[in-house]
């Protein structure tokens, strides 16, 4: 088992390094640069420009510019922010926690409906409550979320004749579940609509099982078969898909926070983009594949603890 | 359309007649108002949008500055700033400015001449590398004519002009020309900037927040009113919106408010005050005429007669838009062509049905029909104020044969796309930072500019833009200027669509603002405005 | 696999049914909810199919006189700011929609089936470091690869289908090569090789077609996520480019505007949005339920 978790661990630091490239040479194959936008679109000398591009070290070859940001990276040194001139870190470390605390509660939305919804389904299998509920949760991978953003502002305007706006120093955590809380659900809708329909499955193919039947033989009433033997069971999948949720989060993050206007770094990535500000994108990039990449680690490792069936050759 | 002229003349002549009713103003309170994206920086004299303008001007003072309390901005209201005094030599080469004492930086050092020199050296190239306060200068072809600036002790200045210029004082009497400090270093300029200005910058939060205080040393004594003023960034507009109706701030972004958004905040916030008034930005046509099949007169021409402005400006601002040819058009304008002279105009002709056979005959001699449409592409800057005229555009082309795509160009790489003639037809959006024919004229119509986008090269034009340059009478200058406006719209230069006008609404608590109605990047010290609690 | 499933799946209901319309309606009726999937995916297809004659009416015609106009009479779903019919652009968005979920299913399956069967099929060196690009690919999120992808292509319909493509092509690609490592132990495999047939006609010939159920259940559940994260691109502004009746694009700036003077500029498109794609996922899981029991759940 050692072994497979050096290998696993060795894969991860791999996949990273091959994405540091990938972005790297990705960024700046696209058209126009920094000194490209801040001088044209202020209508400045094109003498300047190459002055900021020198400036910046931009016009240095893609190799070198790639080992400086890999080296300072070894060293904890994310570079300076283009736009902004400060140290990217200071940039991106502040958005951190907001777009984290987002996604906690987000998650934490997804189990608070997912589970429950997903055994009352698999139990109530075929009836009419169980197919509202697959409705319900199929419509959860449907709806866009900025859509649902959008219509959650919509809701807020008309019931409230307010919208949350983000404040960044809020008045106690009151302010604060009321700022992100309508944003997390919009967000937390989709992975709990995964997370309704991967209990609903496991839970069903739990109860299908010899050790529930025996249980139920034995003269436990279905409340407790339900609630103690399946449940438990059916919860290691569960576990898989918040895993995976991690990755799908992020792309609900970027269109919830541009529409709820959170300055968190899921949106900073599409303006950051946008500005060709590179140290910022590489960055970005770099952390939410550490997060993804990571998670996957994680959820291997949790598989591992709660399974111990499964059988790691590969 | 012609009511609303007479609305906005009505308006222009009260407060000129010094309308301006006196209140007992209260200090005290924080106005809290919303900021539409991030400011590429905090240095004025580095960018050239109203991003940076609004929020920033407050921070610093000018030489001399059109009169905050007048509407219109013009060569006849100009105040004193930082320089009590100034006066011309007889050749009109030589403007010396007398200056405050007394002024401190925000950072406690004394305010002098040296910091006049330092600003003016670094925005004419003329400073050497240990004294380079900007990184990058926009504005460098307004001072082209500035040959020197000379210091006489520490409260005295002088520039040295290469020809008598009348504008100049103007130039210097925009937001777009704070004074800089010698002491503080650029990178620094770019973030918490340093002024002698009413308020000093607490913070500058990207993408988030900029935090203004008072500065309880300014120099004009009772100034200002405010405690702090707080904008909060948010860069989607409906948010901004509701956020204004629900009271989360106290006042708009400049024009922030569209026509067809009016109406939905005087309902859900009906004490509201709003005022619309012309930005000074006007939606054009770029043809670049190095282009096949452009380089025919013909087919630019047809392009200018299928125009229809009017639908322009009904779908766009509900009919609130202004029609006019190259400079602002009066009232709001000072120097642009009277009304009556437009119809006259290409592209201005007020029968559409007769300007469109017209068009269409010029297209058919050229060799295309409805079973041969000449086939474009239309670039644009890929953000909504840009796309949706092009969209428009693109409809109205379809009349004479004309099949447009529409091409969005990213930010980025809008402006050196442009720049490098690298389009073929395409719709642009110019502001001008002060209603002046040198500062429009030079930089958007003289051959050798690089930001004449559509190679527009005419001699004749080239030497009348000098000669209303130096021109001190002001009638005469006039005239001139119309003439230009005449021969730039019947050569098809830039062809003006429509000069935008948007709406700025705050909160009636708010007190003592004044907007100016021919540019949006001046007036906005804030050093008068209080809030009545 | 796909018509053997069909007649165990039969066989198991023990229904007696022959016929393409039979056998439909006894589809039909055993998933109600695939049904009415189908249905829907139906309608969006043929929408987009038919889109000229169904709304004739120029989507992008601008008009100051309608500006805004309210639903009913002339407009159905009313107008937006530039009084263009909303009925008609969301009919013609319909076919932006079919043509990227399309094009950018094609286009990736493409790719995700040569590299799938390339890698199970060669194996060795060729598939380990196959493997490892793939799995690179795979930290990111598709939205943030879509995304990085499309800005540095620009806003185009053909820019935007290689940039949802590029992202489907792990998954497929994997799907592809787990069958493909099952399937060339198989009897028959062998006894193709053994009469001689070459690798390459085998791989098409023998182990594609055997592959396909599990194929046609994924591209149906990508065929959403694909029309999905259009949506999303467009409504970031770095997707398919004005005027083009986008759905996405629809929902972006402007229309957010008028949440409250012009809510229907804001309901129908994400209406279409959602139910379309609410169609694939239900056509999705019949489909898997049909195709592949192995999955059921």
């Amino acid at each position: 088992m050692g072994a497979y978790l050096v290998r696993r661990f060795l894969l991860m630091v791999l996949t990273l390094f091959g994405m540091s490239v990938l972005i790297f040479v990705m960024l700046r194959l696209v058209p126009g640069n920094i000194a490209d936008i801040l001088v044209d679109a202020s209508g400045a000398d094109p003498a300047d420009k190459a002055k900021i591009a020198h400036e910046l070290g931009i016009d240095r070859p893609i190799a070198a510019q790639y080992v400086t940001w890999i080296r300072g990276l070894a060293h904890g040194d994310l570079g300076y922010a283009y736009v902004s001139e400060r140290p990217a870190i200071e940039e991106i470390a502040p958005r951190i926690p907001i777009s984290a605390k987002l996604a906690g509660m987000a998650i934490f939305f997804a189990i608070l409906f997912g589970v429950p919804l997903g055994v009352i389904s698999a139990v109530r299998q075929n009836t009419p409550l169980d197919y509202f509920l697959r409705v319900l949760s199929l419509s959860g991978l449907s709806l866009p979320s900025f859509w649902l953003g959008l219509l959650v502002l919509m809701a807020a305007v008309h019931w409230f004749g307010a919208i949350p706006i983000y404040d960044s120093n809020p008045h106690g955590f009151l302010q604060d579940v009321a700022m992100l809380g309508l944003p997390a659900m919009t967000v937390g809708f989709r992975s709990s609509a995964l997370i309704m329909r991967l209990t609903r499955s496991s839970m069903l193919e739990v109860l299908r099982q010899d050790y529930v039947r025996t249980a139920r033989s034995k003269g436990a009433t279905n409340a407790s078969v339900n609630y103690n033997h399946a449940l438990r069971n059916a919860l290691l999948p569960v576990v898989t898909v918040i895993g995976i949720e991690a990755a799908f989060l992020v792309g609900g993050l970027i269109v919830t926070e541009t529409v709820f206007n959170i300055p968190g770094v899921a949106r900073f990535l599409v303006e950051a983009i946008l500005w060709r500000d590179y140290p910022i994108v590489q960055n970005l990039v770099m952390l939410i594949a550490f997060v993804v990449v990571t998670m996957n680690f994680l959820v291997d490792m949790t598989y591992m603890v709660l399974d111990p069936r499964i059988k790691f050759a590969d | 359309m012609l009511s609303r002229w007479a609305i906005l003349a009505a308006s222009c002549a009260a407060l000129v007649t010094g309308a301006v009713p006196a209140f007992a103003q209260k200090s005290g309170g924080t106005l809290r108002i919303s900021h539409r994206d991030n400011p590429p920086s905090a240095s004025i004299h580095e960018e050239s949008t109203i991003s940076v303008n609004q929020p920033f001007m407050a921070v610093f003072n000018n030489l001399v500055v059109f009169d905050p309390k007048e509407k219109v901005n013009s060569p006849d209201h100009i105040v004193p700033d930082l320089a009590e005094s100034w006066s011309y030599n007889n050749d009109k080469t030589q403007l010396t400015f007398k200056l405050r004492q007394g002024v401190k930086w925000h950072d406690g050092k004394p305010f002098t001449s040296a910091d006049v020199k330092c600003t003016w050296d670094a925005l004419t190239g003329h400073a050497d590398e240990k004294t380079a306060i900007l990184r990058k200068n926009p504005r460098k072809l307004w001072y082209s004519n500035l040959k020197e600036v000379k210091t006489n002790g520490d409260f005295e200045v002088t520039f040295v002009l290469g020809r008598p210029q009348p504008s100049f004082l103007s130039m210097l009497a925009g937001g777009y020309s704070p004074v800089y400090s010698c002491h503080v270093p650029e990178r620094v300029m770019r973030s918490k900037p340093i002024g002698t200005g009413p308020f000093k910058v607490v913070e500058f939060k990207r993408n988030e927040s900029i935090k203004l205080v008072k500065n309880p040393d300014y120099w004009k004594k009772g100034h200002p009113y405010l405690d702090a003023i707080d904008w909060k960034i948010v860069p989607n507009r409906s948010t901004r919106m509701l956020g204004f109706q629900s009271g989360e701030f106290d006042m708009t972004f400049d024009s922030d408010v569209t026509f067809p958004l009016l109406k939905d905040v005087k309902a859900n916030k009906p004490d509201a005050v709003c005022e619309a008034r012309p930005t000074n930005v006007s939606s054009n046509l770029l043809v670049n005429r190095d282009k096949e099949p452009f380089n025919n007169p013909d087919i630019r021409k047809a392009m200018v007669l299928a125009l229809d402005i009017h639908a322009f400006s009904q779908i766009l601002s509900q009919g609130h838009d202004i029609e006019g040819a190259a400079m602002l058009p009066p009232p709001a304008g000072f120097w642009g062509m009277p009304k009556e002279m437009l119809p006259s105009l290409l592209g201005h002709s007020t029968d559409r049905e007769k300007s469109l056979a017209e068009a269409r005959e010029l297209m058919k001699k050229a060799g295309y029909g409805p079973d041969k449409p000449l086939k474009i592409k239309i670039s644009t800057r890929n953000i909504a104020i840009y796309r949706d005229p092009a969209v428009i555009l693109i409809d109205q082309l379809k009349q004479i044969y004309i099949d447009g795509e529409l091409e969005p160009i990213d930010t980025t790489i809008w402006y050196s796309k442009i720049q490098r003639g690298d389009y073929q037809v395409g719709m642009n959006l110019t502001g001008v930072g002060i209603d002046d024919p040198d500062v429009n004229f030079y930089e958007n119509y003289y051959s050798t500019s690089d930001r004449n986008y559509s190679r527009y090269k005419n001699p004749e034009v080239d030497k009348l833009i000098e000669q209303q340059s130096a021109e001190q009478d002001r009638d005469k200058r006039k005239q001139l200027v119309w003439k230009i406006e005449k021969i730039l719209a019947d050569d098809v230069a830039r062809p003006i669509i429509s000069y935008n006008v948007s709406n700025t609404c705050w909160d009636p608590k708010v007190k003592g603002l004044v907007l100016q109605v021919n540019s949006i990047y001046n007036g906005w010290r804030f050093e008068d405005v209080w809030l009545d609690k | 696999m796909v018509a053997i499933d069909h007649q165990a799946e039969l066989a198991r209901a023990g229904a007696n049914v022959t016929g393409w319309w039979s056998r439909t309606l006894f589809f039909a009726r055993r998933y109600p909810l695939g049904a009415v999937g189908a249905a829907i995916v139906a309608v969006f297809v043929l929408t987009a199919a038919f889109a000229d004659i169904i709304a004739p009416v120029d989507p992008t015609a601008t008009n100051a006189k309608f500006s805004l106009a309210r639903p009913g009479g002339m407009f159905w779903l009313g107008a937006d700011f530039m009084g263009r019919d909303m009925y008609s652009r969301i009919v013609h968005g319909a076919r932006i929609s079919l043509a990227v979920g399309a094009g950018a299913m094609g286009l990736g399956g493409l790719i995700g089936i040569s590299v799938g069967l390339a890698s199970g099929y060669i194996g060795g060196w060729f598939d380990l470091i196959v493997q490892r690009l793939l799995d690179i690919m795979q930290a990111l999120p598709l939205l943030v690869m879509a995304i990085v992808m499309a800005a540095s292509l620009g806003p185009s319909l053909r820019n935007t289908i290689i940039a949802i493509a590029i992202p489907l092509v792990p998954t497929v690609s994997r799907v592809v090569r787990s069958n493909t490592l099952s399937l060339r132990e198989q009897p028959f495999v062998e006894a193709a090789r053994a009469v001689g047939m070459g690798e390459l006609r085998i791989a098409v010939r023998h182990v594609l077609p055997n592959t396909l159920a599990p194929l046609i259940v994924l591209a149906t559940a990508q065929l959403g996520s694909a029309i999905l994260v259009e949506a999303s691109l467009s409504f970031l502004g770095l997707g398919i480019p004005e005027p083009h009746p986008s759905w996405g694009r629809m929902l972006s700036e402007s229309a957010a505007e008028y949440v409250r003077t012009a809510p229907w500029l804001v309901i129908f498109p994400g209406v279409a949005i959602s139910l379309t794609v609410f169609g694939t996922n239900l056509l999705g899981d019949a489909l898997r339920d049909i195709l592949d029991p192995r999955q059921r759940s």
